[in-house]
């Protein structure tokens, strides 16, 4: 039999629930150590949100120096590549104070200055030196200084949000015991077909689904001629030269490839590499000093020499950006003192010190430094591709999304599942409709 | 008689070899994951794979919890999921006792319990962002509460069956007679149930352990760092974009594997007769 | 009897008083995000509310439908088989293996699956079937059953069934011990009584272990369907959704939704939808196969 609830017991059980849910948020709180007071002083302890690799590996090594001659200590807290966009992108949503300082991937910059996500630098007394390629102040401005503007940023006035601490741009690497370097395009495929041989493959193809296969592939697609937005965010994927330049890579020099590209991403890449297994790739300044030339791991020492991009039918080689920025989250509430961080990892002696390290610098005159070649032989390619103007990814926040549909049609083009004409129609077309989801011009 | 015996036999025998076959396959990747944990940086650039590790070393251990201060995020995973045996088996008991000692409806016994188990349904990604906002709003980001909140909500309905089943099973009578003896409901439940329970606790408790133990989503999007980080967040953090860091990723899976394993095997007792959430009951 | 009732409404008085606020905290919990996600469904990235349009979107997508089919083939494949093999392993054992000390090892090992870390599984796991660097291809080579690496992640049936393994490596174990610990249950008497009788082991096992372990099925079941909504980690790390989108599980696809297209309003009515979705087919479910008879 079902007893009634009385009017008494419903109070009394309404007053306890409705306690327990008041008392709910005030008993978390207690719980929860308190967030950071702004501090108006010079602060203890910096926050960096890193990307954990090689790429922060020389940032690390080098943070304890500026303990010593300042105080402050450096923490850094390190993520991998797609979780510290997610992480940054969340954090920057609920304008948290987590970070002071963040490293971001240059694709990113893009989203972060639509989001206004980052504090200017120039309001820091950020001026351009002259030992520092143009190009990195640029791709750190936002909105962009040249190419296209995405439509809700024209009119921005522009600002510098970000400065490169690692210098990276997309190069070439060969067997430089076997033949000396390849200059155009084509004579990367002949070589590869020349050298090809069990276990020692002609070309490898860094063909993993999205941002790998992406990274890999567009500077062939701007070689031919090819393009995924012209100037007016027009979709140019599914041009003939942007079909060629796929089938260049995913037939042509697939024949002369490691088994499974489509699973290979850049660490597989320079491993074949630096146990002797492949002939020539691109890479990434990022790939060479943590691998191919560590002496722990690579059997292939002095065997490899680096270039920049090989030329297209064009006659344009065109090597990609992938810097990474170092900026300040507008959360943070130690803004000049994380300027100043940024800008003593700029001074030439601590650079130098850097690249001691390890690290990729931007200071043409270290990248010219002759008496740093031999035990950096990338150098001199870096300095010739940051003099050529790298291209760089489209300025676009939709950048994620467009990456994502560009590299999953992609990767099923080097596995073999679509051809090059259906991936980069499907491609196209996806795109197409996210762009003008986005207020894109169509 | 002769011939049964022998087909039944070589049946055996046969079904026997196919478990050890299939023990072979199953036992493998964890061999493999010990291996490679034992193997050097320089082995693992080796033109050629090696079955055995040829030089082992501990140094992957070393880097992963020292070098890299992995020790802390240990510390971390180990209060947030003690807290959360805590919390869950708290919150489940007062949600199962009432349904199971005390005389309520048929229906509101059932509906609590199918609402429990449709908790479990809840796909995480669906949630985290909203849980997010709420933790910010809350000012408890980057805390370990947030987690620690979070697990207990998705631990609650494995502990509330199991703990259905438990208690269930223990005859009425048994605190009907401390109550006949005087004893309030507290110190009949305190005295007289809680060590008959025990052993069905313990088993929910270590269960709950483990399953919060691997938990990663959240651990991501709602802690920033090593301060309320956990062990799977830096285990995922060994995946670079340019090197995945074989070796140490496998000691960290090793050393993560370790502290579970280590209270499962401790609790087997209790570990058996909770896993039948008290289903089946004794005839 | 008379003197019997006020007592037993005290009783449940004292029930409603302990279970309340407990409940009714969680469920606020759950609750909330669900209003917010629905919430951020209809509302646009500047804040104006858009009504249905994120909801046509999200149910327009053909991604979705992709993602839909590969969790169904993904559940088709894993789920028969961690039953099955879970079950044979468990009367296997209960049948043939006596000594408490072997009984012991096999429970070490059967939940050391459940121990590792998601994470550290895909890792191995990839380990295992990459391409180049897998050993799995390297043994099947040395023992010369093949000339030629096989694409285990590359081809789109192999990846699938690849991913499959690594769920089914992971989780008959659990299902292992559950039925297992269940079989302890089923009493001697029966089972004497039914060989005295002459019935072979299926016979055995139809009339009477089934009849004790048909709730576990039940329960096994409901955990492992769940779960398999939720599937991510390995995937992620084992073919991040691929080749193209053969493995991209419905997880994976409300992941890219949420954190590499950045459509919150479009995730948000994914996640609504899900939601919804899932509380129906269960409510139907439990409805034909209730776990808890009153």
């Amino acid at each position: 039999m079902k007893k009634r609830l009385t009017r008494r017991d419903f109070v009394i059980q309404a007053a306890i629930t409705g306690v327990s849910f008041s008392s709910l948020p005030a008993v978390l709180a207690a719980c929860g150590q308190g967030t950071a007071t702004p501090s108006s002083s010079k602060p203890s302890k910096l926050v960096i949100a890193a990307v954990q690799g090689n790429e922060d590996g020389p940032l690390k090594k080098v943070a304890p120096a500026y303990k010593d001659q300042t105080g402050i200590t450096i923490e850094i807290v390190e993520f991998p590549y797609d979780q510290l966009f997610e992480k940054l992108v969340t954090t920057f949503q609920a304008n948290g104070s987590s970070y002071d300082l963040c490293m971001m991937d240059d694709p990113w910059m893009p989203k972060f200055g639509t989001l206004g996500a980052l504090q200017p630098l120039d309001s820091f007394g950020f001026t351009r030196d002259s030992d520092i390629p143009a190009v990195v102040y640029d791709v750190g401005t936002w909105p962009p200084p040249h190419g296209p503007v995405p439509p809700s940023e024209q009119g921005k006035s522009q600002h510098l949000y970000g400065i490169t601490i690692v210098g990276n741009v997309e190069m070439f690497m060969y067997r430089s015991d076997k033949s000396g370097a390849p200059k155009t395009w084509d004579e990367v495929l002949s070589n590869a077909a020349k050298y090809n041989a069990a276990s020692f493959y002609g070309y490898v193809i860094r063909g993993k689904a999205t941002n790998p296969v992406s990274s890999d592939s567009l500077p062939i697609l701007w070689s031919f001629g090819g393009n995924i937005f012209d100037d007016n965010w027009k979709v140019q994927l599914d041009s003939s030269d942007s079909i060629t330049a796929v089938d260049f890579l995913t037939r042509k020099l697939k024949k002369y490839a490691e088994p499974g590209p489509e699973n290979t991403d850049a660490a597989d890449r320079s491993r074949l590499m630096a146990i002797g297994q492949a002939y020539q790739s691109t890479v990434w300044p990022g790939e060479i000093t943590g691998i191919v030339q560590d002496p722990t791991v690579s059997q292939v020492i002095g065997k490899v020499a680096y270039i920049p991009m090989p030329q297209g039918p064009s006659g344009k080689g065109l090597g990609m950006m992938g810097n990474w920025l170092l900026g300040i989250p507008k959360g943070s509430k130690n803004g000049a003192a994380a300027a100043d961080f940024i800008k003593w990892m700029l001074k030439t002696d601590n650079m130098r010190n850097y690249v001691a390290q390890g690290g990729i610098p931007i200071r043409k005159s270290i990248l010219n430094d002759a008496s740093l070649t031999s035990a950096n032989p990338y150098f001199p390619a870096l300095a010739q591709s940051f003099d050529a103007v790298p291209n760089w990814r489209p300025r676009t926040d939709q950048w994620n999304a467009v990456e994502t549909v560009y590299g999953t049609q992609m990767n099923k083009a080097v596995a073999g599942l679509a051809t090059p004409k259906d991936a980069m129609t499907a491609a196209a077309d996806q795109i197409r409709t996210l762009m003008k989801n986005a207020g894109y011009p169509s | 008689m002769r011939r049964n015996g022998l087909i039944y036999a070589s049946r055996v025998a046969a079904i026997a070899l196919g478990m050890a076959v299939v023990g072979v396959l199953y036992a493998f990747p964890l061999y493999w994951l010990v291996a490679t944990s034992l193997k050097s940086k320089a082995e693992l650039y080796a033109s050629t794979i090696s079955l055995v590790p040829r030089h082992p070393t501990l140094q992957p251990y070393v880097s992963v919890l020292i070098d890299r201060g992995f020790w802390v995020l240990l510390k971390n995973s180990v209060l947030v999921c003690a807290s959360t045996v805590v919390v869950t088996l708290a919150v489940g008991l007062l949600i199962t006792y009432p349904i199971t000692r005390l005389p309520v409806p048929v229906g509101l016994r059932v509906g609590v319990l199918n609402w429990a188990l449709s908790l479990r349904f809840l796909p995480p990604i669906a949630v985290v962002i909203p849980y997010f906002a709420i933790v910010r709003t809350l000012q408890i980001y980057d805390q370990p509460i947030a987690l620690i909140a979070i697990y207990s909500l998705f631990n609650l309905p494995f502990a509330i069956w199991m703990l259905k089943g438990f208690l269930a099973e223990i005859p009425m009578e048994i605190e009907e007679v401390a109550l006949v003896d005087g004893a309030n409901r507290w110190t009949a439940f305190v005295r007289v149930l809680f060590p008959l329970a025990a052993p069905g606790l313990l088993a929910a408790g270590i269960i709950v352990f483990t399953f919060a133990w691997s938990e990663f989503l959240f651990a991501l999007i709602l802690t920033a760092t090593p301060n309320a980080q956990t062990f799977p967040v830096g285990v995922q953090g060994l995946v670079t974009q340019f090197e995945i860091i074989w070796n140490e990723m496998a000691a960290a899976g090793v050393i993560a594997m370790l502290v579970p394993l280590l209270l499962m095997v401790i609790g087997r007792r209790y570990m058996v007769a909770g896993l039948t959430f008290g289903v089946i009951r004794e005839k | 009897m008379r003197a019997g009732r006020p007592r037993r409404s005290r009783q449940e008085r004292l029930a409603y008083l302990i279970l309340l606020p407990a409940l009714g905290t969680v469920f606020v919990i759950v609750t909330i995000p669900f209003i917010l996600a629905v919430v951020q469904s209809i509302t646009a990235e500047d804040g104006s509310l858009v009504g249905l349009r994120n909801y046509a979107r999200a149910l327009g997508n053909p991604l979705l439908y992709d993602a839909l089919r590969a969790t169904g083939l993904y559940a088709l494949i894993v789920l028969p088989s961690e039953v099955l093999l879970g079950l044979a392993f468990a009367l296997f054992v209960h049948r043939t293996v006596r000594r408490p000390a072997l009984r012991a090892t096999l429970y070490v090992l059967a939940i050391l699956p459940l121990v590792v870390p998601p994470v550290a599984v895909g890792v191995v796991a990839r380990l295992i079937y990459a391409p180049g660097y897998g050993v799995l291809n390297v043994i099947l080579m040395s023992l010369g059953i093949t000339h030629q690496e096989i694409q285990w992640l590359g081809r789109p049936v192999l990846a699938m069934l690849s991913v499959a393994s690594v769920d089914i490596w992971q989780w008959t174990p659990f299902v292992y011990l559950v039925l297992f610990a269940g079989l302890q249950t089923v009493p001697h008497e029966s089972v004497e009584a039914a060989q005295v009788d002459g019935a072979n082991w299926w016979t055995q096992f139809r009339h009477i272990e089934l009849y004790y372990l048909r709730p576990l099925f039940l329960l096994i079941f409901f955990f492992r369907v769940a779960d398999v909504l939720r599937v991510f980690d390995h995937i992620f790390i084992l073919t991040g959704g691929g080749p193209g989108t053969t493995t991209q599980l419905l997880s994976l696809y409300m992941y890219r939704t949420e954190f590499k297209f950045f459509d919150m309003g479009q995730a948000a009515a994914l996640a609504v939808v899900v939601l919804i979705s899932i509380s129906v087919v269960y409510s139907l479910i439990t409805r034909a196969l209730p776990l808890e008879r009153a």
